[in-house]
């Protein structure tokens, strides 16, 4: 499965009440092209910090779900970040990973231990009591299905084939103006 | 000081005036009573960390939902955030506030520390990252006026706490 056609089914399952952080490079990419149905916070550099953004927003603003959408590489610079969110357990928080085992955004280049590496099993180790782990389009449905009717923090590491993203020009509008834009976004 | 008020009292009545009610902190010896207390307080929300920089995320993701926050660590933990925070929260324009043991100067005792002491303020300016020294418990008020230093200027702060800042005198 393509990593469009998993933000196709994320996309399925979101409500524009919904929160999105979405990580950067081809996730960010997938997202974009599938087209982002609420409030939606890109991360930027630096790597590795955007799964505790998303905790925070979810201790905000708990009336409203937060979904985190990662890439593996991104996740695996902050791991520990896992037992951060796991302990503190917000009800309204979902992470979907894109798992494709490389650095698609700066060529390709595989992830040291991308052959082995279970992220599924970090989860469940950090303490994540709803972990999944799906490999094709009737899995990741019936995973996502799972993540966003429960009532509970939950973790589904989809694996999608590897391909290249480049980086996208920059857009007119730099991060902090962008970041401006979302939080009147979130009462409008 | 008023009697009977220790240094993590007057720190956290500073975070309460400023609005603060989000702490996300990873333990120092001289953060212990300050730590023990952000605990045991249920009108703030104590997040533990592993890693200080997964607070700079905490605290912006805070920020983006209207919730004020404040990270607690070492001034190791500021070097170690400094990517996140110079990075980040600077690109992103968004404040917050650090209080940070100053560790590694005069008042610390261990070789280990002393490199803390010696780059944290350095590399905070490199960053143009605002903080202010706290020499001692009656500067405390600079909490809460470095909070709301921070949310007007729209970036993180730094409060480097010496240790009479931090660790309450023991009587007789």
């Amino acid at each position: 499965m393509d990593r469009i056609t998993c933000a196709g089914l994320i996309k399925q399952k979101l409500t524009p009440k919904d929160i999105v952080v979405c990580g950067l490079g081809s996730v960010e990419a997938a997202y974009k092209q599938v087209g982002p149905v609420g409030p939606t916070y890109f991360a930027s550099d630096p790597m590795g910090l955007w799964a505790s953004v998303a905790l925070g927003l979810a201790l905000a603003r708990p009336d409203r779900r937060v979904v985190f959408l990662a890439g593996d590489g991104d996740l695996l610079m902050n791991l520990q970040v896992l037992a951060t969110i796991a302990a503190v357990a917000p009800a309204n928080l979902r992470i979907v990973l894109f798992q494709n085992g490389s650095y698609a955004s700066s060529g390709g280049q595989i992830l040291g231990g991308a052959e082995t590496l279970s992220f599924a099993t970090i989860a469940r180790g950090a303490g994540f009591k709803t972990v999944i782990e799906a490999r094709t389009e009737d899995e990741t449905r019936k995973a996502l299905d799972q993540l966003f009717d429960g009532k509970s923090l939950g973790f589904v590491a989809v694996h999608v084939a590897r391909d290249k993203s480049p980086s996208e020009a920059p857009g007119p509008l730099a991060q902090a103006e962008q970041r401006a834009l979302f939080m009147q976004s979130l009462d409008a | 000081m008023p009697q009977g008020e220790t240094p993590a009292h007057l720190i956290i009545a500073g975070l309460k005036r400023a609005g603060i009610d989000l702490v996300a902190s990873l333990p120092d010896q001289w953060l212990g009573d300050l730590i023990e207390q952000c605990d045991a307080d249920p009108a703030i929300t104590h997040v533990k960390l592993a890693r200080e920089d997964d607070g700079v995320g905490i605290c912006a993701g805070a920020f983006l939902g209207g919730r004020k926050a404040a990270l607690i660590c070492q001034n190791a933990g500021v070097l170690l955030a400094i990517n996140a925070l110079g990075g980040m929260a600077f690109h992103h324009q968004i404040p917050f506030l650090v209080i940070a043991a100053q560790r590694g100067a005069f008042d610390d005792g261990y070789y280990y520390q002393m490199y803390k002491g010696r780059l944290t303020e350095p590399v905070l300016k490199a960053a143009g990252l605002p903080h202010y020294v706290i020499d001692g418990p009656e500067h405390l008020h600079l909490v809460e006026q470095g909070a709301r230093q921070a949310f007007l200027s729209r970036l993180p702060l730094t409060l480097l706490l010496r240790r009479n800042a931090l660790v309450a005198k023991r009587e007789g």
